[in-house]
């Protein structure tokens, strides 16, 4: 050995000390969260809980790594980095489920989200069970030979259970058993390890950077000096390029392995989930816990190098963190490494352990022993120190395999390489985690094929494997496959060679997990309480309150029936606060169910809690198939009360819609009613005034013939303007319906406008006022055709210039002209009339709009004209409108597209 | 619906968005293909480049997680 050791009693007695110390801290931890100022309610503290999954493989092995990969370490903290990126997306709607559901470890998790189905709870924990305990034996390892290395001590002479492995092993279930299983309430937290595992994280931090910092500066007087030192050793040199890390793929596996497992190792977990106090704890994690895993991972290469430059080949790479310092004459710093690494593995192991211990009282035992129903049980009025025993309990057998595994495996292959195939392991977990937040038909047939098919994948390709290495199977299973079968080779299934072993065995079971996970998935018909389970952890941001439930629902089991099972698991006091002031004979009700069965997912797990409450009916299977019927139909019910929402919004939409369309109904039809009384009034202006005159030619036969010859001029005169009224009304009425046909063409205009002008001749004459046309196109020749209907034309014409030969005052002249503009004929038609002021322009072409004063003026028109020309004129596609001032006469103009222009639409109806 | 929670509030594209373009970005950076580009010989600030990459662009991720995660 290249050092001095230190005395065994010295290092015993400061790790003795330390391990007082973090005793202290979790149970001063404890004190100030029962008096209300717990500590881990900080997102500081949170982050720092997150640096568990730095264990002793990061602190020691890292090195060791680094040593002979280059930045191989690096993947298995860039992975995570990169998932907690996704925590706003992933881990929000994970803790937000966990607390809605009272979820208590990831067994758990994943068996509530599929029907609360126990066989996959007991899936999901007897995977990590048997994934993550040879994981505690490496950690156990770790402290042993770190222990040796310091105090130059040999552990393979020690007798069994005598060790330093198993005197950590011993301390840290004695911790787990006091501060990991203090309530009944697994769902509730554990502020005092929390708090222990914190301060763990940040002993390990201080001493890798002590250690980094003391052999960069300290040994080799800076990085320049440090990597100028490798000048000469190809071998060193070598690791600085990609080559030995990314030469068979397993660069990116480790990544996406070590990705996965920061969601489901069972401790990450525990600590980022169960312990979780609030979400908003995320925002700080999810760059704090990356930021810790870079400054660990800082120094690694450092003394990964300054180590191969000291010893080359005669120390373990492994071991660098402590022998640098040691052989340095620095016992201080070397005892720090040893307490950074003490604090890695301690770390990890409380809090696997305690997770694990969940899930095996959870998942494996209880669902045994409620089904069992053993009469000891039966009788026993209070199960919660039960249940707190049999966690301790789990919590010593997981560390006393943990123990054996390392005592038997010593340093076989299997053990080394353990780190990554418990990831391998765990990330069996991932596809049926995260798909069952997201896809709604995931279904409990589609997750537990999928387990299985790549637990068994993972065994065959990774776990057997590492036994034929170490030596436990013959070698041959290896190199020929078992029983000779060449295409079941673990290392090369199918043939499927030029991997890793790590990238083989990733893509062969995550194919399998995924592809059974959505094959039976899709081809299954899931029941009432996987779907309302399904809908609770998919659209968990989305709901709200339960309904309440109909009053005339009639329960099988009473209040007393449901106090009593809660008293069993959870302790007297529990079921006294929550069924206080209910009548025990009263049915329970599906509300009281749904709470009685929270507080028991709460402490025994979800699947647990179902068959935990339907022994509370006294009546036999009838009575509690009855029960889990009213917990399946509540959970039902709400499921139902959520689409329902969805329909109330739906509904909501349409009604706006029908009131904006109601709205716009009574605002036409208020305009119909204005249109009817106008209409109305036009018409009885000349009938009362024929009748008038009738009446009075009816009642005097004495009238003098010149009198009457006036007025029956009076009397036709008003009928035409009744007839003309009608004949326009209805016209109006047929252009607004769309009935008018139309004969739309080329046509020529000036033949159009000559016609109006004609059949307008005779009424100009008898008013004395000149008429003149300028049809001919002056400079430009005949005028071109133009697209519209000869008749409607000819009306349009008439009526402006009738309307002209009303306004114009006698002896005045009306021009009617016409000329190109643009791509459109122009017609005008000027008078020298009173002329119209600018604000009633575009009042003119209104129905029933007759500018001047309505009390003295005389109506000359019916109302109607100007307002039939403009929608002739806007059918065919042109435009009206009127050029005027008051006194200064008016011109009436509109066009009408050129035939030889308009756009071909234009000319179909 | 929920999709654009975030960013009804303050009218800026919501956190997760960003954290997600960043996801992608990291995904991007620290690929086997463009690592070989960076396994070359020579030092920046007397580390490695390939070192001096990973950890310059690990660095820089963090610290834009964390200003868009504190940002308020």
């Amino acid at each position: 050995m290249a050092w001095t050791p230190m005395p065994w009693l010295t290092v015993l007695l400061v790790s003795l000390a330390y391990l007082s110390a973090l005793f202290a801290i979790a149970h001063w931890a404890d004190r100030r969260a029962a008096a209300g100022h717990s500590v881990i309610a900080s997102p500081t503290v949170y982050a720092l809980s997150l640096g568990v999954y730095c264990t002793t493989w990061t602190f020691y092995g890292s090195v060791g790594r680094a040593a002979s990969q280059g930045i191989g370490f690096l993947p298995i903290y860039l992975g995570p980095t990169l998932t907690m990126l996704l925590a706003p997306l992933l881990m929000r709607k994970i803790l937000r489920i966990a607390k809605t559901q009272r979820i208590t470890s990831i067994a758990d998790f994943i068996a509530s989200r599929y029907g609360r189905s126990p066989l996959l709870g007991w899936l999901v924990a007897l995977t990590a069970v048997a994934g993550v305990t040879p994981y505690i034996a490496l950690q156990l390892k770790a402290v042993a030979v770190s222990f040796d290395a310091l105090t130059g001590s040999f552990s393979g002479d020690d007798s069994p259970f005598l060790d330093t492995g198993f005197a950590v092993a011993a301390a840290m279930a004695l911790f787990a058993m006091v501060f990991g299983t203090r309530q009944i309430d697994a769902a509730e937290h554990h502020p005092g390890m929390v708090a222990a595992v914190a301060f763990e994280s940040l002993v390990k931090l201080v001493a890798f950077l002590a250690v980094g910092g003391f052999v960069v500066w300290g040994l080799h007087g800076g990085l320049e000096g440090l990597f100028a030192d490798t000048a000469a050793r190809p071998d060193i040199q070598a690791l600085f390029a990609a080559e030995p890390a990314l030469g068979d793929g397993a660069w990116a596996t480790s990544m996406l392995l070590a990705a996965a497992a920061i969601l489901c190792l069972p401790r990450q977990f525990q600590v980022m989930v169960i312990e979780n106090v609030e979400e908003r704890h995320l925002n700080r994690a999810l760059w704090l816990f990356p930021l810790y895993m870079l400054l660990i991972n800082l120094f690694v290469l450092p003394v990964a190098v300054s180590g191969l430059l000291r010893f080359g080949g005669d120390t373990d790479p492994d071991l660098f963190v402590i022998a640098l310092p040691l052989s340095s004459g620095m016992d201080a710093l070397a005892l720090l490494a040893f307490l950074g690494g003490l604090s890695a593995a301690a770390g990890m192991i409380v809090v696997e352990s305690v997770a694990l211990s969940t899930m095996v009282c959870n998942d494996l035992v209880m669902p045994a022993l409620l089904r069992l129903r053993p009469p000891a049980l039966e009788r026993s009025a209070d199960l919660s120190r039960l249940l707190l025993a049999i966690r301790r309990a789990a919590i010593v057998v997981i560390l006393l395999l943990g123990y054996v595994y390392f005592r038997v495996a010593g340093s076989a292959y299997a053990l080394v390489s353990i780190g990554l195939i418990s990831f391998a392991a765990v990330a069996q977990f991932a596809p049926a985690l995260i798909g069952g937040l997201y896809w709604q038909g995931a279904t409990r047939r589609g997750a537990l094929a999928g387990l299985v098919g790549g637990a068994l994948v993972w065994t065959h390709t990774l776990l057997l494997p590492s036994f034929a290495r170490s030596g436990w199977l013959p070698a041959s299973f290896i190199e020929s496959g078992p029983w000779g079968i060449a295409s079941l080779r673990p290392y090369a299934l199918f043939g499927l060679e030029g991997f890793d072993p790590l990238t083989h065995a990733l893509f062969w079971s995550a194919l399998v997990n995924i592809g059974l996970y959505i094959a039976l998935s899709l081809t299954d018909r899931p029941d009432s309480a996987q779907q309302a389970q399904a809908v609770a952890f998919v659209a968990v941001f989305e709901q709200s309150e339960p309904l309440e439930p109909p009053a005339d629902w009639q329960g099988v089991a009473s209040v007393g029936d449901l106090a009593r099972v809660v008293a069993r698991f959870l302790g007297p006091q529990r079921a006294e606060a929550a069924f206080a002031g209910a009548d025990p004979a009263a049915p329970a009700g599906p509300e009281r169910l749904r709470v009685a069965e929270r507080l028991l997912a709460g402490a025994i797990g979800g699947a647990s809690a179902r068959v935990a409450l339907a022994s509370a009916v006294p009546g036999g299977a009838v009575g509690t198939a009855e029960l889990l019927r009213m917990l399946d139909e509540t959970s039902h019910v709400i499921a139902h009360s959520r689409q329902l929402e969805e329909k109330t919004a739906a509904l909501e939409r349409a009604t706006d819609a029908l009131r904006a369309a109601n709205e716009r109904l009574t605002e036409l039809d208020r305009l119909k009613d204005e249109f009817l009384s106008t209409v109305t009034h036009e018409l009885r202006t000349p009938l009362t005034a024929i009748r008038a005159l009738t009446e009075i030619l009816h009642d005097d036969p004495g009238l003098d013939p010149a009198q009457r010859h006036e007025f029956l001029g009076v009397v036709i005169a008003e009928s035409e303007r009744l007839t003309r009224l009608i004949n326009q009304l209805l016209d109006m009425a047929k252009i607004e319906a769309g009935a008018v046909e139309w004969s739309i063409a080329a046509i020529d205009p000036a033949a159009a406008l000559e016609q109006a002008a004609a059949s307008t001749a005779g009424l100009f004459q008898e008013r004395g006022i000149t008429l003149e046309t300028a049809l001919d196109g002056a400079l430009d020749g005949p005028l071109p055709p133009v697209l519209g209907d000869h008749d409607r034309l000819v009306q349009v014409a008439v009526n402006l210039l009738s309307n002209a030969a009303k306004f114009a005052p006698p002896g005045s002249r009306v021009t009617l002209s016409a000329r190109i503009a643009g791509d459109s004929l122009r017609v005008a038609v000027s008078d020298g009339g009173p002329g119209i002021a600018p604000e009633h322009h575009a009042a003119v072409f209104d129905r029933f709009r007759q500018v001047g004063d309505p009390m003295t003026d005389k109506p000359a028109g019916t109302g109607l004209g100007l307002a039939i020309c403009k929608r002739i004129v806007e059918h065919l596609g042109g435009r009206i409108g009127v050029v005027s001032a008051s006194g200064a006469g008016a011109t009436f103009w509109f066009t009408i597209p050129l035939a030889d222009s308009a756009p071909r639409s234009r000319t179909a109806p | 619906m929920t999709a654009r929670r975030g960013s009804r509030e303050d009218g800026k594209p919501p956190r997760r968005d960003r954290m997600v373009a960043l996801f992608l970005l990291g995904l991007l950076l620290f690929n086997p293909p463009l690592l070989r580009l960076f396994g070359v010989e020579g030092e920046i600030f007397g580390v490695p480049v390939l070192y001096a990459y990973i950890l310059g662009v690990w660095a820089a991720m963090i610290a834009l997680a964390a200003l868009a995660a504190e940002r308020r």
